[in-house]
C-alpha cells in the first residue's frame, strides 16, 4: 500500500493482505540498499496469521519517493512518522543489520511506539570498509557486488535458493544497485549509539544471527545481545541475507517470539 | 555485467543450485522422481500454496531436480530466475502468453526457427494476439512497427536457418526508449558463447534440447528473467503490476521485483498450462550442462575449420556462418560472440534440390535429422523439412533457399567430418552432372 509520510509518497508491503490497524503489527525494516522484498518471506505468514504487516521502503528506497535519509537518528525518526501516519499505536519493530539500527533509534526516540524488537543479522554498530563506502560513491552497482559477494552464506554462492529456481544474488543486485546504498553505507558507519541505547530499551528483544556472517560477524552480535539483554539465536550454514538465504529459520523465531508476546497480552 | 553467481561460469556448470544433500550426501544432483511433496502439516501445506514460503508443491509446478537446472542456468545467463519447460516451444509459448494478451501485439524478427514462425503467425493469432515481422536489425522498421499495445520485441541471437546477428544491443535500445521488453531466444549461441542479458536482453529463452544438453536425448526448454526490466515504469504490463485475482490479488511487481516474470510465469503458466519438464530431462540436461563450454569450443573450432575447408570445395557454390569476414554480420559476431558465433553453418552445393539430396543420402557419419545442438553433427534440408510450411516468399524472408544444406557441426574429429561430406559431394556433382 502506499501511504503519506512527510508529504511523501511512500510504499509499504502488507504481506499481500490488507493492512488493518485494529490487528497487532509487525513492522520489517530492510537493510542498505535493500527494498521490502527482503522480507517477501516473512511478511506474508504473519499477514495471513492474525497480524498486520508493515514492510516500508525507506524514502529514495525502490517503490517510495523522497530523498534518501543521511543519518540512522533521521531514519528513526522518520519510522516513528511513518507508523504514526499508518494509524498504528505500538508494533513489533523487526530490522535486518542497518534495519536493526534503525529501530534501535525508533526505540530511543519513541519507545512508546514498540511492543518489541528484533536485530536479524546485525550488531550494535555495522562500521563500513572505506573502499566499500568509496565504491558505492561511484557506483551503486559495483559495491551492489562487493556486499552481495560478501553478504551472502557459502550455499547462496553456490545457487542455493529458498524459491525454487530462482537467484537470490541476482536478484539482490537489482534491487541494490538502483537504491541509495552510498546514503545508507554512510549512515551506518556513523551511527556509534547503539550500545547506549542498548541500556534504555525496555520492550523484549532478540537477536537472529548467522554463522557464516562475514559483514555482521556473530562475535559483534553477540557482544551487542549481551549489552541489549536479548535472547539469542544463531543460525548455522547461513550468512548475512538471513530473511533470504534461511526464511524458514528465521520465520520460525520471528514467530516464536512475537506469538508468545501476544498470546501473553 | 548481469550476474547471479561470483563462481566462474565452468564451476557454475559443474555445481550452481546444488550442494550435496544432507540425508545421503549424494555429490550428484539427485532425481527426484516424484510428482508430489509431503506437507509437514496441514499450516505448512496451506503457507506453501500462499507463497507464504518456499518450497515443492506439485511436479507440475516445481521440482526439486528441475530447481537445480532452473538456478544453474539462471546462475549461467546473469538471471533472477528461470522457468524449465517441456521443450523450447512451450518455453516460447509461455513467454508469449504471459507478456501478450488477447487485443495485443508483439514484434519479430523475420529470421527465426519455422516453428516458431508457425506459432506467431497462426497459432498466437488465433489467441488474438498480431504479430508484426520485420527484418532483423531494420531499426526504422522496428520503430515504425511498435503500437500502443505492443507487449514484446522478438528476435534469435543467431537466426534459424539463417544464421543472422541480432544486433541485440541495438534493438533493446529501441525497445526500451518504448518501455517494451525484448525477448531472445538464445539456442543457438547457450550463454557459453553469448549472454544476451548483458548486451540489454530482457528474457533469454533456450531450446536446452540442442547445445545445453548436447546428447539429443532429452527435450527440455528454459526461459530466463534478466530481472532489469522496469514492469511498472513501462505501463504496459497491468499482467504484472495490477492485483492477480487467482492468486489473492497478488501484486507480482511489487511483491517479486527483479523475478516478477519467472514468478508470474509459475504461478500462472505453469499451474494452468503445465508445460512441466520431467524430472528426469533435467538430470539429463544436467549432464550435458556440466560439458558445456568445453564441448562449445570444440564445435566453434570445428565449425571454422569445416567453413574454411568447404570454402575450397569445387562442388561448393555457396557458404554463410555468423563471421565469416564476408558475412555482414561479421562485425556484430565479433562484438557479440568473441568466442565464436556457434557452430551452425550453411551452405549451397551442386546440383540444387537434387544435389543437396544426393548429398545428404550418401553420408554415413553426420545424421539427417530434425534436430541441432547434439554432440554428433547432423545435417538438414530446411527447404523440404523445418520450414517446409512457410511459402516461398516466406522462405526467402527468412534467408532460405532451395539448394540449402544447414549443418550443425558436431565435436567428432575433423578430419572424420570432412571425409564424409567429400563422400557427400562426389555424389552431389553425380546428381548436377546427370541433371
Amino acid at each position: 500500500m502506499y501511504i503519506e509520510v512527510r508529504g511523501q509518497k511512500t510504499y509499504a508491503a502488507t504481506g499481500g493482505k490488507e493492512f488493518d490497524s485494529s490487528l497487532p503489527t509487525v513492522m520489517f525494516v530492510h537493510g542498505s540498499g535493500l527494498d521490502h522484498r527482503s522480507w517477501a518471506l516473512q511478511t506474508r505468514w504473519f499477514a495471513y496469521n492474525g497480524y498486520s504487516v508493515l514492510a516500508p521502503d525507506l524514502p529514495g528506497h525502490s517503490l517510495s519517493a523522497g530523498e534518501p535519509l543521511e543519518s540512522i537518528e533521521e531514519m528513526g525518526a522518520w519510522l516513528a512518522d511513518f507508523i504514526r501516519a499508518a494509524g498504528v499505536s505500538r508494533i513489533h519493530a523487526v530490522g535486518h543489520s542497518q534495519g536493526f539500527l534503525d529501530v534501535l533509534e525508533l526505540a530511543r526516540q519513541a519507545p512508546e511506539l514498540l511492543k518489541s524488537i528484533t536485530g536479524i543479522g546485525t550488531a550494535g554498530a555495522i562500521p563500513v570498509n572505506p573502499a566499500l563506502i568509496e565504491a558505492a560513491k561511484n557506483s551503486a552497482g559495483n559495491a551492489a557486488e562487493m556486499l552481495l559477494l560478501w553478504g551472502f552464506g557459502p550455499d547462496a554462492q553456490y545457487g542455493i535458493s529458498a524459491v525454487p529456481g530462482m537467484q537470490p544474488i541476482a536478484i539482490g543486485r537489482q534491487i541494490m544497485a538502483r537504491n541509495p546504498l552510498y546514503e545508507d553505507l554512510v549512515a551506518c558507519a556513523n551511527y556509534e549509539k547503539g550500545s547506549v541505547v542498548a541500556k534504555s530499551i525496555e520492550v523484549p528483544s532478540q537477536l537472529i544471527l548467522a554463522r557464516k556472517d562475514r559483514l555482521t560477524p556473530v562475535k559483534a552480535g553477540m557482544a551487542f545481545a549481551e549489552e541489549l539483554n536479548a535472547r539469542v539465536t544463531i543460525i548455522e550454514r547461513y550468512g548475512h541475507m538471513l530473511p533470504i538465504e534461511a526464511p524458514r529459520q528465521t520465520l520460525q523465531k520471528l514467530r516464536e517470539l512475537i506469538s508468545s508476546l501476544e498470546e501473553a497480552a | 555485467m548481469s550476474r547471479s553467481s561470483y563462481l566462474k561460469p565452468d564451476t557454475v556448470a559443474l555445481h550452481s543450485g546444488y550442494v550435496p544433500e544432507s540425508d545421503h550426501g549424494s555429490r550428484a544432483v539427485p532425481v527426484y522422481q516424484t510428482t508430489s511433496y509431503v506437507f509437514e502439516s496441514v499450516s505448512d501445506g496451506s503457507s506453501l500454496f500462499n507463497v507464504e514460503q518456499g518450497g515443492h508443491i506439485y511436479s507440475r509446478i516445481t521440482n526439486p531436480t528441475v530447481a537445480v537446472l532452473e538456478q544453474r542456468i539462471a546462475a549461467l545467463e546473469g538471471g533472477s530466475g528461470t522457468i524449465c519447460t517441456a521443450s523450447g516451444m512451450s518455453a516460447l509459448f509461455t513467454v508469449f502468453i504471459t507478456l501478450c494478451s488477447a487485443g495485443d501485439h508483439m514484434i519479430s524478427a523475420t529470421q527465426i526457427y519455422g516453428s516458431t514462425a508457425t506459432l506467431l503467425k497462426h497459432t498466437i493469432k488465433r489467441l488474438g494476439i498480431e504479430c508484426t515481422f520485420i527484418p532483423i536489425n531494420d531499426e526504422q522498421a522496428l520503430r515504425d512497427a511498435i503500437q500502443p499495445n505492443t507487449k514484446m520485441v522478438f528476435c534469435e541471437s543467431i537466426g534459424n536457418p539463417g544464421l543472422e546477428i541480432a544486433n541485440i544491443p541495438g534493438i533493446s535500445e529501441i525497445a526500451h526508449e518504448a518501455g517494451i521488453p525484448l525477448v531472445v531466444d538464445a539456442t543457438f549461441a547457450t550463454p557459453s558463447l553469448c549472454r544476451p542479458i548483458d548486451h540489454g536482453a530482457d528474457v533469454v529463452v533456450h531450446s536446452v534440447t540442442k547445445w545445453m544438453g548436447g546428447h539429443g536425448v532429452a527435450i527440455g526448454g528454459a526461459i530466463v528473467d534478466g530481472g532489469r526490466f522496469d514492469w511498472e515504469q513501462s505501463g504496459r504490463f497491468p499482467e504484472l503490476t495490477e492485483p492477480y485475482a487467482p492468486f489473492h490479488g497478488i501484486k507480482f511487481w511489487e511483491e517479486f521485483g527483479p523475478s516478477a516474470l519467472a514468478m508470474k510465469m509459475r504461478a500462472e503458466s505453469m499451474r494452468d498450462v503445465g508445460a512441466a519438464m520431467s524430472p528426469h530431462n533435467a538430470f539429463l540436461i544436467l549432464q550435458g550442462i556440466e560439458t558445456l563450454s568445453l564441448r562449445m569450443k570444440q564445435h566453434v573450432a570445428n565449425a571454422k575449420a569445416l567453413l574454411d575447408w568447404l570454402q575450397q570445395q569445387k562442388a561448393v557454390t555457396w557458404t554463410n556462418y555468423p563471421d565469416m569476414e564476408s558475412n555482414p554480420s561479421h562485425a556484430l559476431a565479433e562484438t557479440l560472440f568473441p568466442d565464436g558465433a556457434g557452430s551452425m553453418l550453411c551452405f549451397g552445393v551442386v546440383g540444387g534440390r537434387a544435389g543437396g539430396a544426393a548429398f545428404i543420402d550418401s553420408l554415413q557419419l553426420a545424421s539427417n535429422l530434425a534436430n541441432v545442438g547434439d554432440s554428433r553433427t547432423l545435417v538438414l534440408h530446411p527447404g523440404s523439412t523445418t520450414h517446409s510450411r512457410l511459402t516461398v516468399d516466406d522462405m526467402k524472408a527468412a534467408g532460405i533457399s532451395e539448394d540449402m544444406i544447414r549443418v550443425s557441426v558436431g565435436i567428432e574429429d575433423i578430419s572424420d567430418i570432412k571425409a564424409d561430406f567429400a563422400r557427400g559431394f562426389k555424389a552431389a556433382e553425380r546428381a548436377a552432372g546427370e541433371s
